[in-house]
């Protein structure tokens, strides 16, 4: 991976005069966000007589917290209003993009936002010489190794930064908007241009502050190349479909698999829909200095936690929507504490490899949490509360062997 | 009555006595579309567990509907059924009655198989209450929960009349001229169930979570005890109330402490209180309404008042949190 000053250019031949843009975003929390950032795509390209127009993607009403969504831009420089909605309008869903903006970095790591849709690459829709834009604080190489291998060459550009998250009444404005408009202005002129966006800002916002929130990010977007096959092999598989006539008589849904037993994976769950991909953290267990109260498992709304043999709870990642209930209810001092899911590479059972090793495992998870706690505030957006904890708790040696 | 009475009045239905007896196996599973912490999503979970498998559940158009039919996936594991958004209560005459004449013509081996319709405060309390008026008035055993997250969750939080006065939704934004856009206070759909239908036996309000177990226990009450029943749930709405999804618990138990939501059981007429706020010392109603975004735009006054509307009910009503009749005790003197 090679640092750039300016981006790859797009060298697929499009038969449509199109650019296509996509913003990928937690469902609710960022909702208010993705949508002003289309709406001011939108306005900016008209106002350099482009035409343009913007919509959220179909399936994901009625959006749920945490689960992601997707809002898409379309720009032309010579289509009427009618063709380019004849063109781009009315679908579900885009299969490709000039641009895919991802506001929540730890959505790198794939999506779910419905049934039947299997865990996707956030890199999917990627044209070859296209752009993957990340909101992140982590540097390039530690994204790629979430995103899967393309046969070709795109950019990943990095507007620092962190996850903007807002409820549904109280929006938080950080300039996060219109930082994002900066950094599209640096990455593709063709769809809104820097002095054209400085404009918009100037007039709409009537804050000096926004344009140079603009200007900032216009300037401290990172850019940088993935080569053809850097990153991994998809470890999802997509899921087939059923055709119509495989279904039941009448509107028919199969039930979940009625089984249980204990330990981890022993519930039957929802095959077809996990929720993984909510999270943007996850529940960490000091399983060695667990009480076994119950309160993690009887508060989780997705059911989650697998009552194991020894009395204590695994957690399927898979599932977890990393609300955080757990870590709320729990009685004991670091017991379950939510840590940042980028961190972590896979779903296995954690109560596995305790029990394996329970000693490296809590040096593990311990090493994973660091010393920073943050605290959501009670309504999202209006700040967290830091701590710190000088050094973790000792380990128990009892329940570890 | 003390816990043993309790516990005896209730013996076949096998409460629960501590959270460690609590069943473990899930009829309701993971992989479901509700948002993150929903409540609601607990309150399925619950109601399922308490009753155990042989059960049927309708389920009216709402977010626990919707969410739990991810394009042709499911987390239930029993018979489960849609039905229309005020088709509650009739879709659980219908099943209860269905079964009662399959077992009566053999069709079926005669056992005890529970219906619950689940409706919410739109589909339950407002447009399907006559329904469900209706099933309580007949002689089926059958339970209706109406899951109430205080609003029209699922199309984006409309108002419905379980809407707490004050609250921000897409039909009552606050506005620079107008502070306050629902004028209305939340409707007493429990309280009024429990007045009007001399066949119910069993009314509850509940919280999923807070006291522990309590609702669990009442489900596994209202099935016991026979004939129509009806459970009203209060569930913290992480969308819609806007708050961080972790404090959902928090919220639920917020809204027992301070008052504003009473805590009781109708039983056979009689009322009891499953927690008593007006004895224990209320938390003022600030503490909760403050946690929530859709209050986010609340003034002093505006505390003031919903404090003071909250205090009416517990220290004015003739029964308190529960029947806004006053003065027939005077009256009688």
């Amino acid at each position: 991976m090679t640092t750039v000053e300016a981006p790859l250019k797009n060298v697929d031949v499009d038969e449509e005069p199109i650019k296509r843009f996509e913003v990928n975003y937690r469902g609710i929390f960022q909702k208010t966000l993705a949508y002003r950032i289309t709406k001011d795509l939108v306005y900016i390209a008209h106002s350099d007589g482009k035409t343009a127009f913007s919509n959220g993607r179909y399936s994901d009403d009625p959006q749920r917290n945490g689960v992601p969504c997707a809002n898409f831009a379309f720009f032309s420089d010579g289509l009427s209003e009618e063709e380019l909605e004849a063109i781009a309008s009315a679908k579900m869903d885009i299969d490709r993009a000039d641009i895919v903006a991802v506001l929540d970095d730890t959505m790198v790591k794939g999506l779910e936002p419905w049934g039947h849709y299997g865990i996707r690459p956030i890199n999917e829709k990627v044209v070859p010489g296209g752009t993957l834009l990340v909101i992140s604080r982590r540097p390039p190489e530690d994204l790629v190794q979430f995103l899967e291998k393309k046969p070709f060459t795109y950019n990943l550009a990095i507007l620092p930064g962190e996850a903007s998250f807002a409820g549904l009444w109280y929006y938080r404005d950080d300039n996060t908007d219109v930082r994002v408009l900066g950094a599209v202005a640096r990455i593709s002129p063709e769809i809104i241009s820097l002095d054209k966006a400085i404009a918009y800002v100037r007039k709409t916002y009537k804050n000096d502050e926004k344009v140079k929130a603009l200007e900032d990010a216009y300037n401290s977007t990172k850019l940088s190349v993935v080569s053809a096959n850097d990153g991994i092999v998809w470890p999802h598989r997509k899921p087939v479909l059923p055709a119509w006539n495989e279904f039941d008589e009448g509107i028919v849904v199969k039930a979940a698999p009625r089984e249980f037993k204990m330990g981890p994976r022993g519930l039957g769950r929802n095959l077809d829909y996990k929720r993984g991909t909510s999270k943007t953290q996850r529940p960490v267990v000091r399983f060695d200095i667990c009480t076994k109260c119950t309160l993690c498992w009887y508060e989780c709304p997705d059911e989650c936690f697998d009552p194991t043999p020894d009395g204590l709870y695994d957690v399927n990642y898979e599932y977890c929507t990393g609300c955080g209930r757990c870590a709320e209810v729990c009685p004991v001092n670091e017991c379950i504490v939510m840590v940042d899911e980028l961190n972590f590479k896979n779903d296995d059972s954690p109560w596995e490899s305790f029990k394996k090793d329970p000693q490296s495992y809590t040096k593990m998870i311990e090493e994973k949490k660091g010393k920073g706690r943050m605290m959501p505030s009670h309504v999202t957006g209006k700040g967290e509360s830091m701590s710190e904890v000088s050094k973790p708790v000792p380990f128990k040696v009892e329940r570890g062997n | 009555m003390t816990t043993e009475e309790k516990m005896e009045e209730f013996k076949g239905a096998n409460l629960y006595s501590n959270v460690h007896k609590i069943d473990l196996p899930e009829f309701y599973t993971s992989g479901h579309r509700t948002c993150q912490g929903c409540e609601s999503a607990l309150v399925m979970r619950d109601f399922i567990k308490a009753a155990g498998p042989r059960t049927v559940v309708t389920g009216a158009t709402g977010c626990m509907y919707v969410a739990n039919t991810s394009y042709m996936t499911t987390p239930w594991v029993v018979p489960w059924m849609h039905t229309q958004l005020g088709g509650g209560g009739s879709s659980a005459v219908g099943m209860a009655a269905g079964l009662r004449a399959l077992m009566r013509k053999g069709k079926i081996p005669k056992e005890n198989i529970n219906v619950i319709n689940f409706s919410g405060d739109l589909g339950g309390g407002d447009m399907g209450i006559g329904g469900v008026s209706m099933a309580l008035q007949t002689d089926y055993n059958l339970l209706v929960i109406m899951y109430d997250n205080e609003s029209a969750a699922n199309t984006d939080i409309q108002a419905t009349n379980m809407t707490p006065w004050g609250a921000q939704t897409t039909f009552s934004p606050t506005g620079t001229k107008e502070r306050i856009m629902h004028k209305r206070w939340k409707k007493n759909v429990a309280a009024m169930l429990a007045v009007g239908h001399p066949n119910c036996k069993y009314v509850a309000t509940a919280c999923a979570t807070f006291p522990p177990m309590d609702y669990m226990n009442k489900v596994k009450k209202a099935l016991s005890i026979g004939g129509p029943t009806f459970i009203h749930t209060l569930d913290p709405c992480p969308k819609g109330w806007d708050y961080h999804p972790r404090y959902s618990g928090d919220l639920g138990q917020l809204a027992v402490k301070t008052g504003v939501f009473p805590l009781y059981e109708i039983v056979r007429g009689e009322v009891r209180y499953t927690y008593d706020a007006a004895a224990k010392k209320r938390v003022p109603v600030r503490e909760y309404l403050e946690k929530q975004g859709r209050f986010s735009h609340f003034k002093e006054e505006d505390y003031d008042f919903f404090q003071q509307r909250v205090d009416e009910m517990w220290e004015e009503w003739e029964v308190p949190g529960i029947a806004p009749i006053r003065g027939a005790l005077k009256l009688r003197k």
